[in-house]
């Protein structure tokens, strides 16, 4: 790009591209997905059903697999595990650093890669559940 | 380079506890904890569910478990509680004209919690349809 213009030109060169659009996007995506999906699921799969106030047979084996291993079930683990994971990473990663608890780059590789591993997990079930 | 000469106070790990807004902050952090729970049993759903029925049911009563009921109603309630924190933050960073008039905030927020409403109703249909 226009290096003549830059005004330190040493470092301008060299400087490497921030990785922080990339968190910062994932983090605003499950916020929404947070905010909008979540609270129906937990409402539904960890509180009404569990309690027995809607019929449990509306989360047996046969149902459960069929809703999840599909392409609404993909959907399903997109929007209401993987991309809140990663939003929960990203807020764990700050809340250390504003606690002063460990230091920051481990802090952002075990937030954030934690978060890929979980959701790879899951999307590894999902392909082992459609095969 | 010149030796640091100014002075910066010490920032404190219980800063945070100092202000109610400050608080309030820390505590929209936190909503990610039992989030974490839940989306954890949701993983552990998902490989329960591709392990047999037998398995599933196991997992079915573990969500029953009254400890874990009230996790996952921690998480719900935090779940709505970053909702109204996030969907404040939507006419601000993104304000939408309408016909050349700024739409009011109020508006924008009223019209995300339609779409939590939306998406209740729509989970209600998919895990009570046929039951």
């Amino acid at each position: 790009m226009n290096k003549g213009t830059s005004l330190n030109n040493d470092t301008s060169e060299n400087m490497k591209r921030s990785d922080e659009p990339i968190w910062w996007g994932l983090f605003s995506a499950g916020g929404v997905c947070f905010a909008v999906f979540v609270p129906a699921a937990i409402l539904f799969i960890a509180l009404l059903i569990p309690a027995g106030i809607i019929a449990p047979e509306a989360l047996s084996f046969d149902r459960a697999r069929s809703m999840l291993f599909s392409l609404p079930g993909l959907i399903f683990i997109g929007v209401v595990i993987c991309l809140p994971l990663f939003h929960a990473a990203h807020r764990i990663r700050h809340g250390l650093h504003d606690l002063k608890l460990g230091k920051e780059h481990l802090n952002k590789r075990v937030t954030y890669g934690g978060a890929a591993l979980l959701s790879a997990l899951a999307l590894v079930g999902f392909a082992v559940g459609i095969l | 380079m010149a030796k640091q000469t100014s002075y910066f106070p010490e920032l404190k790990r219980n800063w945070w506890l100092k202000h109610p807004y400050f608080k309030k902050y820390m505590a929209r952090e936190a909503t990610v904890l039992p989030l974490v729970f839940f989306l954890v049993c949701l993983l552990v759903g998902l490989f329960s569910l591709l392990q047999g029925a037998e398995s599933w049911q196991g997992w079915l009563r573990f969500m029953q478990n009254p400890l874990v009921i009230a996790v996952n109603a921690l998480a719900f309630i935090a779940s709505l509680f970053h909702a109204w924190t996030f969907f404040q933050l939507f006419p601000r960073v993104m304000p939408l004209r309408v016909g050349g008039r700024a739409l009011p905030p109020n508006l924008m927020v009223l019209g995300q919690w339609f779409g939590v409403v939306v998406v209740m109703i729509l989970a209600a249909w998919i895990f009570m349809r046929g039951l």
